[in-house]
């Protein structure tokens, strides 16, 4: 019985030391699943997916998070990707939104589920620039939903325009901020470009 | 050393596993708290744009985008929904099932409005009720639903304003440069927040009164600040330091509208008595906002996806969602009991209407060869209807101001925008009395800016 108590101590200790890695991190609830490659992609759709981040909040490089409207880990210290708390950044959403692949000449539809941890490999600078076989740059003043506008900090994604002639942006802004839709004016801003993703089928 | 007997190896490993199952499972608990795969997914949205002013024989088609958890096969959702829709502002409503098309880029679900309504002399006023089929979730566009439609009005004899091909080379330089703040958290300094990597947030906001007191708020050091004849007195508020709008009302309430954010994922409006103690938080009804403004009544809000006006508390008081809700109008109530609507439509056209109640007494119809962005402020002042707005091309931008009487546009001129760190989107510009004043800022620090404006007929 000793030695049963005193194994059972141990096997304690060791799962609470993965217990303690979990609670601190929230990548140890993401998977690293192959995406599922599809045929189709629609800009409601990409509404849908990105809209289902939003309250999931903000992790610098990341591209992880649940579905429960929280984010787990509000108070990470920004700009810091070794937090791996809950939440895309920018780019990472739409990444993920735009159903890219990691490899930047493939331009198919791959569709990540919201707990695969992926960021792809674009910048927000990336993406104005229109780096990568999936994307390509449009003038400013045609861009619609679920195209995006980006500088060389930040991307957003329109998630419909609005009567004021701004727009409601779907993006995972900063830690503070979170991941939401805000009204934006990014459209005339110099500093943005105007992005989209090749390949809606609807 | 004594060789361990079989039956305490035995007990050994049963204690080692029961103590990593035991501790796996208080670990498995402890991530349900945050969230684990297949908890339930966001609820139901939408996004509308409403025709708000049309011109005679303008097909009237009403476009409306669901949004609902995400599919496993990647799909769009499968929704239904069905507008209600009747001439005018009366009377009962008609039923008309929306149609599913197969583009989703203006909303994959529409409805073409009859165009014995569409055509009516008065407009007409319509809701819709949204469906996922999928889950049984509805959701009303407006959130008002019959007490508060979203209403179509006809632009009537619109006055005529072509701007041309904008000229970004002659911006008018201000009167008067009246605030200057360094960046900083010393009295008369304003907060910076950001990096260079994530861009920099200044003062989201700011407001001017009748005599020219401008309070800026100065969110960041989590206060406003109040410059007047050359003096400056900071007031302590309690907020959250997101770019914020912000208006001052005529008693010195300060009113601050909250973007959501990590912690609170809900936008909200804090009411603030002039010494900085607070008053009242109240939710929006709806998810985003545009713009604050203080009506009539008290604090009033732009928001989406309803697209309305609406107010936020009347005679000091707040109202619950519903209340704001029951109440949003398509215009911007004014202190004479009437509202200015704006439509910007397409890239390049902005629709302004001045009601009377649901009747359009003036109207404007001003369009660009240049791109036009977004309206910062459309505002009467006397006989005359000051408008700012932005044209844009991919490299450049300047605000072009407007002062558009009955027959045309009065005065005009463009605006540098000076926009180093961010503000609220549609926060940049006041008008008080005969005078425009603008928010801007660079790298010292931020500042407001006075154009007086030509004296009014």
């Amino acid at each position: 019985m000793k030695i049963f108590l005193l194994a059972l101590g141990a096997g304690l200790l060791l799962a609470g030391a993965n217990g303690a890695q979990a609670y601190h991190r929230f990548w140890t609830n993401c998977n690293y699943d192959s995406p599922t490659f599809m045929t189709t992609m629609t800009r409601d759709a990409g509404q849908s997916y990105a809209n289902a981040a939003r309250y999931e909040g903000y992790q610098w490089g990341g591209g992880c998070w649940n579905y429960d409207d929280v984010d787990s880990y509000p108070s990470d210290a920004p700009g810091d990707p070794s937090t791996h708390g809950e939440g895309g950044d920018c780019s990472g959403l739409t990444f993920k939104t735009w159903r890219e692949s990691t490899d930047e000449w493939r331009d198919g539809r791959y569709y990540w589920r919201a707990l695969r941890n992926v960021h792809g490999p674009y910048t927000a600078g990336d993406f104005k620039n229109g780096v990568g076989a999936p994307n390509h740059v449009v003038a400013k003043a045609t861009a619609g939903v679920m195209d995006a506008f980006a500088s060389s900090s930040h991307i957003g994604m329109v998630f419909t325009r609005s009567l004021y002639g701004g727009d409601q942006i779907v993006e995972a802004k900063c830690e503070a901020c979170g991941t939401n839709i805000f009204y934006r004016t990014y459209r005339s801003d110099p500093s943005y470009g105007g992005v989209a993703r090749w390949g809606w089928t609807g | 050393m004594r060789r361990p007997a079989i039956r305490s190896l035995v007990g050994g490993a049963a204690g080692l596993a029961a103590g990593i199952i035991g501790g796996v499972t208080l670990t498995s608990l402890s991530t349900a708290g945050v969230g684990v795969p297949g908890s339930a997914a966001p609820g139901l949205e939408a996004s509308h744009v409403p025709p708000v002013l049309t011109l005679p024989g303008e097909p009237a088609m009403l476009r409306y985008a669901i949004v609902c958890a995400p599919r496993e096969d990647g799909g769009p959702c499968a929704g239904s929904g069905e507008v209600y829709v009747r001439a005018g502002h009366a009377g009962s409503y008609e039923r008309i099932p929306l149609v599913r098309g197969d583009d989703s880029s203006e909303g994959r679900y529409f409805a073409e409005v009859p165009p014995a309504l569409a055509s009516s002399r008065t407009g007409f006023s319509y809701y819709a009720v949204l469906h996922d089929n999928a889950t049984g979730a509805s959701i009303t566009v407006p959130a008002g639903g019959a007490a508060a439609p979203d209403r179509s009005l006809p632009l009537g004899d619109a006055t005529q304003v072509e701007l041309g091909s904008h000229e970004f080379s002659a911006p008018r330089r201000a009167d008067t440069r009246v605030l200057r703040a360094s960046w900083g958290s010393e009295r008369g300094q304003a907060g910076l927040a950001g990096s260079r990597a994530l861009g920099f947030a200044g003062p989201a906001s700011f407001d001017v009164g009748a005599d020219g007191t401008v309070t800026l708020l100065d969110q960041v050091n989590g206060r406003a600040e109040r410059w007047a004849r050359g003096r400056v007195e900071t007031v302590t508020l309690a907020v959250s330091g997101g770019l914020a709008d912000f208006a001052v009302e005529p008693d010195g309430t300060m009113d601050v509208l909250e973007p959501p954010n990590r912690l609170t994922p809900a936008p909200l409006l804090r009411s603030f008595r002039s010494d900085g103690t607070a008053r009242w938080t109240q939710r929006l009804a709806d998810r985003t906002w545009a713009k604050l403004a203080v009506g009539p009544e008290g604090p009033t809000v732009l928001q989406q996806p309803s697209e309305q006006w609406l107010p936020a508390a009347e005679q000091g008081t707040a109202l619950d969602r519903g209340a704001q809700a029951a109440r949003g109008r398509p215009g911007r109530p004014l202190a004479n009991g009437r509202e200015v609507v704006v439509d910007r439509v397409g890239s390049s056209e902005l629709r302004i209407a001045e009601l009377a109640g649901n009747a359009v007494v003036r109207s404007w119809r001003v369009t660009s060869e240049t791109p036009l962005g977004e309206v910062q402020l459309a505002e009467p002042r006397g006989n005359e209807l000051v408008v700012v707005l932005k044209t844009y091309t991919d490299e450049r931008a300047e605000y072009v101001v407007l002062v558009l009487r009955q027959r045309g546009s009065a005065e005009r001129f463009s605006v540098e925008p000076s926009e180093w760190a961010e503000s609220a989107p549609l926060a940049r510009f006041r008008l008080a009395g005969s005078s425009l004043y603008q928010l801007g800022s660079t790298a010292a620090g931020a500042f407001v800016d006075r154009f007086d404006l030509k004296e009014s007929r």
